[in-house]
């Protein structure tokens, strides 16, 4: 039982030194996830909130939001959802190789992402004077979208530290758990941002 | 605490090389011992030290508070002061008492009670408990800064709380030590959970569980649900502070009324948060007691969960004077009414299980009964609060404060001081004499209900709360002696309940194992437990596992001699190394933080641009946080094997590499 | 030292009883008709909330008794008699029964459905006022201030000398009393220009909160003519428990004679300049000095409150016309007038109360001092004495620098006591 393994005789779905058969890291990862479900909802709720009573005077969401842009922005963060996913596999199959390169991808859709957002966030100041003091409008967008942004961020940093530790040698199949628990916070993020994408961007169409 | 004290054997050159920065720190004993703990037990006395320090500052507050109400007009205090008074005596209650308190029985019984060696993240652990002191620390620094201590009341309403009314850093720390308050319980919260689920011993099924295990997995869901509403209110609060967002800047067309939802969504879990590990504590002792099983062990379980999960519900019941509408005033009003159900039937559990038993009026069982009586009469004025046409009279005033002192005092505390007293033997040790314990009971009784049963009357006069003095002639005054003259009798009755807990700790007698005949696990270990808890990591048959030991002793004998061998073939016992960088991280948030509320902006005439002495001590302070994380992942989870001889004595000791091993 | 042997359980059993029922009874022995005491309901708003609160007594009350019972007896009838029993074969092990469990669940779900249904009632009676009364409501808008009350009256319209002196129409504003018809039912608009206050008259309402950026509102009626207290009961900074109010309400005549006596702009006494000298008449000012946080009431007063507030609709008479144009003319040079409106008197400042009538009101500073002569000095004398952070210490004293002498603090004294 104990887990000496060559590549692939790993069970990546099953534990045996936990109760319920789930990794210690996946239950934690969970359950951290479900509290930033709530953290983002209400970050949402806010938003939300004071889109529907705007205070007269706010510039009208649909003069400001570009839905070509954060469309864009939205298609290569579920493309680097994808690279994630096929970098947790690859890892669990022990293909060390092809696991960096997943990882890279992802990395470099991440941060076109973060830089979609900063375009935009120019954009919006400078040009559409829309900022994060001058209207509620504003300060509930740009808290919402910078929070997100960050746990982009967070979670760019985690993976580029997992992708050099990879090259120290210690990340083998046996630490596949670790790439998968680091996967589900990047798909978390990513389906927030499409929650936020719906009821932010899209807001007047639905 | 001698026991761990006694396994003082590992050797630095047993760990395999690696760069200084991932030494793991070896120390068993002295200063360094304690800041790089990740011990459960450890954790937990470091917790409970913490919240009773705090039970005594925050008794202070509220004397200070009692003394300056004992008549009208009264000039004993001024009114910022008084101010400063019930916020941080609110505060520091519920934050920094009762919260961890009830942390330090998780950490120490829990693992305890579902026979692990630990909790699933000990370094995780360990940070929780840093996070928390340093919460603290930055919630009562004003009261040593020109600004002051917080003073907008425990639950801070927008727009009281913004920089046009609130333009020193009072609130600023206020705000950035609640912070920190709740990424420290969340980050325990989770720890929790996952041992619950993961680490619980062979036939230790989830109906097994004692129901304080039960009750801690509630609570620690509500913990990681219902921290991120206040999460957010108060990023929103401090962004209106320091950057000029508008989220609760009238002005601008901000609404102050969704302060009140997002704090209340947190604020009512809150409360359920502060309660269930008390009827934890008490579906323990009163078995115990007993000597019967928990009357109704599933339906006080789902009671359980169902006050956890309606108690999401019923948050706007702290704003039926806030003109919510008839339709959201009624829903909120029958779903409060609802929640009573389950708290009821565990009422009525409690005495079932009294009923027909031998009851043993100990002093946890004394402090228990006290909580049943307290416990009901503030569940029933929380009924009264719940028809919400009647609410509108008691809200804001002495009636709300009568309430929720019953059943934070009389629920949550009694059931503290009851655990406390409880589980002493098995932490310490000795036994705590029953003289002084049971006088200690009577008088934090009587003080107790002279203090807050006036105040139901005072409610209903017209005495508003949070008010720092009133006339002579509004026939406030009887009340309110009588009530000051009760707050010294309870701070008596604390004052020598603590007495003897530190006299106890010294110099009390010691106890023989099980000194209660207990029925859970936790009783079945050494006083105190062995830095590994269990030799053996018992099989559970059966609810209530010791007591069915108890009566099974050979065929658990047998059961347990095969483990033994079992678990010595594996390699031994695991234990995880100590390490300091949950220490360190706790360090650079406490620099960042005190950059991020303390010190002033940079005026632009002495610091013109971006860099000034607030960002930099707050990059500081976040690099030293984050370099921290960084190395705490880098060192990883290894840990050491021990081998145990037949007495329980350690034998030798082996280190390795976390990932390899089994356990 | 080993804890007495209470042999006797029953004295123990006795002395904790005692000890219980001590504290619980010295409790009733308050005074439950105090001025803000909810047991004295005298509008039908407060009363239908107050026999709510009594339906939650009664059942609850009912539930102590029956589950406190039960919890009594099992303390007393299973007890360990003696350290023996301790040791002794435990008692059977029942596990629980699920016929009791339901049937508790059944009643006391019972127990709060007798709660909710007049709780549902309520809830729509006291939202607003009932549609048959509607025709009959009277409308005010209550504001909510750092720390006092603004009442206005949107149905009303005052009068004010224009440039011409000609009288030309404008809101009827007052402030810290609010005086309302009696035996109708008063529309309250509740509005507030800084944080969250709340409006409470326990004696005629339930309170509601004002809250920025939202427009509650709070009904009420006085059953017959009579003098209320109030407070507000939402924290609102340092003075929060100074900040009080009055509600008077009045019968139908009397009420038109107030709003009457309210509508006319500020009172000017002429002043005659042929006799006594155009010197003003120095008062000998020999007034009390007050402690901080000395009490600003007098018990003659609340012997019957009603009758001195219609004794208050009553000039002095000893009033100095001398001695007040000098204080009118002060008014405007400390610059009260900033932040004070005196209809007639140039004075137009919103920042603070309006004072047109000001002598006419039973409180001054904010529903918190008794309107007599010791009072008004100790205000004018040093606000920040005796309201900490007020505004008119701190924006208008401080930051305008305004200095009296005795001989000023005289004669504005005189200027607002002939303000009825």
């Amino acid at each position: 039982m104990s887990s000496d393994a060559a590549a692939g005789t790993i069970d990546h779905h099953f534990d045996p030194t936990t109760t319920t058969g789930i990794p210690n890291k996946k239950v934690l990862m969970w359950a951290f996830l479900a509290s930033d479900c709530m953290f983002f909802g209400c970050l949402i709720s806010t938003h939300l909130i004071y889109r529907l009573h705007p205070p007269p005077g706010t510039l009208p969401a649909k003069e400001v939001f570009s839905i070509e842009l954060t469309s864009f922005s939205t298609f290569i963060l579920l493309m680097s959802s994808l690279m994630m996913a096929l970098a947790v596999n690859a890892i669990q199959k022990g293909n060390l190789k092809s696991m960096r390169w997943s990882l890279l991808t992802t990395i470099f859709f991440g941060c076109i992402f973060l830089g979609c957002q900063v375009y935009e966030f120019r954009n919006f100041v400078y040009e559409k004077h829309l900022t994060i003091t001058n209207s509620i409008l504003g300060s509930t967008f740009f808290t919402l979208t910078g929070t997100h942004g960050l746990h982009v961020l967070v979670g760019v940093i985690w993976l580029s530290g997992m992708l050099a530790y990879s090259f120290t040698g210690r990340l083998t199949e046996k630490q596949a758990i670790d790439v998968e628990s680091m996967g589900l916070y990047w798909h978390f993020v990513d389906i927030v941002w499409i929650v936020i994408f719906t009821a932010v961007y899209l807001l007047e169409y639905i | 605490m001698e026991a761990i004290a006694k396994t003082d054997f590992l050797a630095k050159g047993a760990q395999p090389a690696k760069p200084f920065v991932l030494w793991r720190p070896t120390a068993k004993t002295g200063l360094v011992s304690w800041l790089t703990t990740v011990d459960h037990k450890r954790i937990g006395f470091l917790y409970g030290i913490s919240g009773i320090f705090f039970l005594v500052v925050g008794g202070i507050e509220a004397l200070l508070i009692r003394v300056q109400l004992a008549v009208p007009n009264n000039s004993f205090i001024t009114s910022a002061q008084y101010s400063e008074m019930f916020t941080m005596h609110g505060t520091t209650m519920i934050f920094l008492v009762v919260m961890p308190i009830g942390a330090a029985f998780f950490n120490f019984v829990m693992p305890l009670q579902i026979g692990a060696r630990d909790v699933a993240f000990p370094r995780l652990n360990a940070f929780s408990y840093w996070t928390f002191l340093v919460g603290a620390i930055i919630v009562n620094l004003g009261w040593f800064m020109k600004d002051g201590a917080p003073d907008a009341g425990w639950f801070g309403y927008a727009p009281l709380t913004t920089r046009n009314f609130a333009p020193t850093h009072a609130i600023d720390m206020w705000v950035m030590g609640l912070q920190l308050l709740g990424v420290a319980s969340i980050a325990a919260a989770l720890n929790f959970i996952v041992t619950i689920i993961n680490l619980r011993a062979p036939g230790m099924t989830m109906m097994r569980l004692p129901v304080f295990t039960w009750m801690t997995l509630f609570t620690s869901f509500l913990i990681i649900l219902s921290f991120p509403a206040i999460t957010i209110a108060l990023i929103e609060l401090m962004m209106d502070r320091l950057f000029g967002t508008n989220f609760f800047e009238v002005s601008s067309g901000g609404l102050p009324i969704l302060w009140q939802h997002l704090f209340w969504i947190f604020g009512h879990p809150e409360v359920y948060i502060l309660i269930l590990p008390a009827m934890g504590i008490i579906s323990e002792i009163l078995p115990t007691f007993s000597r019967k099983p928990l009357f109704g062990y599933p339906i006080v379980v789902f009671s359980g969960a169902s006050i956890g999960l309606l108690g999401f519900g019923v948050w706007s019941h702290h704003m039926f004077t806030s003109g919510l509408g008839t339709v959201a005033t009624a829903a909120f009003s029958l779903m409060t009414m609802a929640i009573a159900v389950p708290t009821g039937v565990k009422i009525f559990n409690w005495i079932g299980t009294l009923w027909g038993g031998h009851l043993s009026m100990r002093t946890p069982m004394m402090f228990a009964l006290g909580f049943l009586w307290m416990f009901m009469l503030g569940g029933l004025s929380g009924i009264m609060h719940a028809a919400a046409p009647a609410d509108t009279q008691q809200h804001g005033s002495y009636f709300v404060v009568a309430h929720f002192h019953y059943v934070l005092i009389g629920g949550s505390l009694f059931a503290l001081l009851a655990g406390i007293h409880y589980w002493f033997p098995l932490m310490f040790g000795r036994k705590v004499s029953e003289f002084w314990g049971k006088l200690s009971f009577w008088l934090v009784f009587i003080g107790f209900n002279t203090t807050f049963f006036p105040m139901h009357f005072l409610g209903l006069e017209g005495m508003p709360r949070r008010t720092y003095t009133y006339d002579g002639n509004m026939g406030w005054n009887l009340g309110n002696m009588i009530s000051t003259v009760g707050a010294f009798i309870l701070a008596i009755g604390i004052g020598i309940y603590l007495g003897t807990m530190v006299y106890t700790y010294y110099k009390g007698e010691r106890t023989v194992k099980d000194p209660w005949d207990g029925r859970t696990l936790e009783w079945s270990l050494p006083n105190p437990p062995p830095e590994y808890n269990y030799r053996v990591i018992p099989t559970i048959h059966a609810r209530d596992g010791w007591w069915y030991e108890k009566r099974h002793k050979d065929e658990i004998a047998k059961e347990e001699a095969e483990h033994a061998k079992v678990e010595d073939a594996h390699g031994g016992i695991h234990m995880p190394f100590q390490s300091i960088y949950p220490f360190l991280a706790g360090v650079g948030i406490l620099i960042g933080s005190i950059g991020t509320a303390v010190i002033d902006p940079a005026s632009h005439a002495q610091y013109p641009g971006f860099w000034g002495p607030k960002i930099a001590v707050t990059m500081a302070g976040g690099a030293i946080m984050i370099v921290s994380v960084f190395l705490w992942a880098l060192e990883g989870s290894d840990g050491y094997h021990i081998h145990l001889n037949d007495d329980g004595s350690v034998k030798g000791e082996e280190a390795h590499g976390g990932y390899a091993s089994k356990h | 030292m080993r804890f007495p042997n209470f042999s006797n359980r029953l004295g123990r059993r006795a002395l904790a009883a005692a000890a219980l029922a001590g504290s619980f009874l010295l409790s009733g022995c308050f005074w439950l008709d105090g001025p803000q005491s909810t047991f004295d309901p005298r509008g039908p708003v407060a009363r239908e909330q107050l026999s709510l609160f009594y339906t939650t007594c009664w059942v609850s009350l009912v539930i102590f008794v029956v589950v406190g019972s039960v919890l009594a007896v099992a303390i007393i009838r299973f007890r360990a008699r003696s350290d023996a029993d301790l040791h002794a074969e435990p008692p059977e092990q029942h596990h629980g029964n699920p016929i009791i469990e339901v049937s508790l669940i059944a009643a006391s779900v019972l127990s709060l459905v007798i709660i909710a249904i007049p709780t549902l009632r309520e809830i729509w009676l006291t939202y607003d006022i009932p549609e048959a009364e509607r025709a009959n409501s009277y409308e005010v808008t209550a504001t909510g201030y750092r720390w006092w009350f603004k009442f206005d009256y949107p149905n009303e319209k005052a009068l004010v000398p224009d440039a011409t002196g000609k009288l030309v129409s404008a809101a009827l504003t007052t402030g810290s009393e609010l005086v309302i018809p009696a035996g109708r039912p008063v529309h309250i608009n509740l509005r507030t220009v800084d944080v969250i206050h709340s409006f409470w008259i326990p004696k005629l309402a339930g309170k509601v909160d004002m809250v920025p950026n939202r427009g509650n509102l709070l009904w009420i009626e006085a059953d017959k003519p009579g003098y209320f207290w109030g407070q507000c009961a939402e924290f609102c900074g340092e003075s929060h428990a100074l900040m009080r109010f009055r509600v008077i309400a009045l019968g139908p005549r009397e009420f038109n004679d107030w709003l009457n006596a309210q509508i006319a702009p500020a009172r000017k006494l002429p002043v005659d300049t042929a006799s006594e000298g155009s010197r003003p008449k120095a008062q000998f000012a020999a007034y009390r000095t007050f402690k901080r946080n000395e009490p600003g009431y007098t018990g003659k007063f609340d012997v019957s409150p009603l009758d001195a507030w219609r004794a208050q609709q009553l000039p002095a008479t000893d009033e100095d016309p001398a001695l007040i144009e000098k204080g009118r003319q002060l008014f405007k040079t400390k610059t009260c007038i900033q932040c004070h409106t005196v209809r007639g008197d140039d004075a137009s400042g919103v920042t603070g109360p309006e004072l047109t009538h000001v002598a006419s009101r039973t409180t001054i500073a904010g529903g918190l001092l008794e309107n007599n002569r010791d009072e008004l000095h100790r205000w004018i004398h040093a606000p920040g004495e005796v309201k900490p952070g007020n505004t008119m210490w701190v924006t208008g004293y401080l930051q305008n620098n305004i200095k009296l002498t005795s001989e000023d603090e005289d004669a504005l004294m005189a200027y607002l006591e002939s303000l009825k």
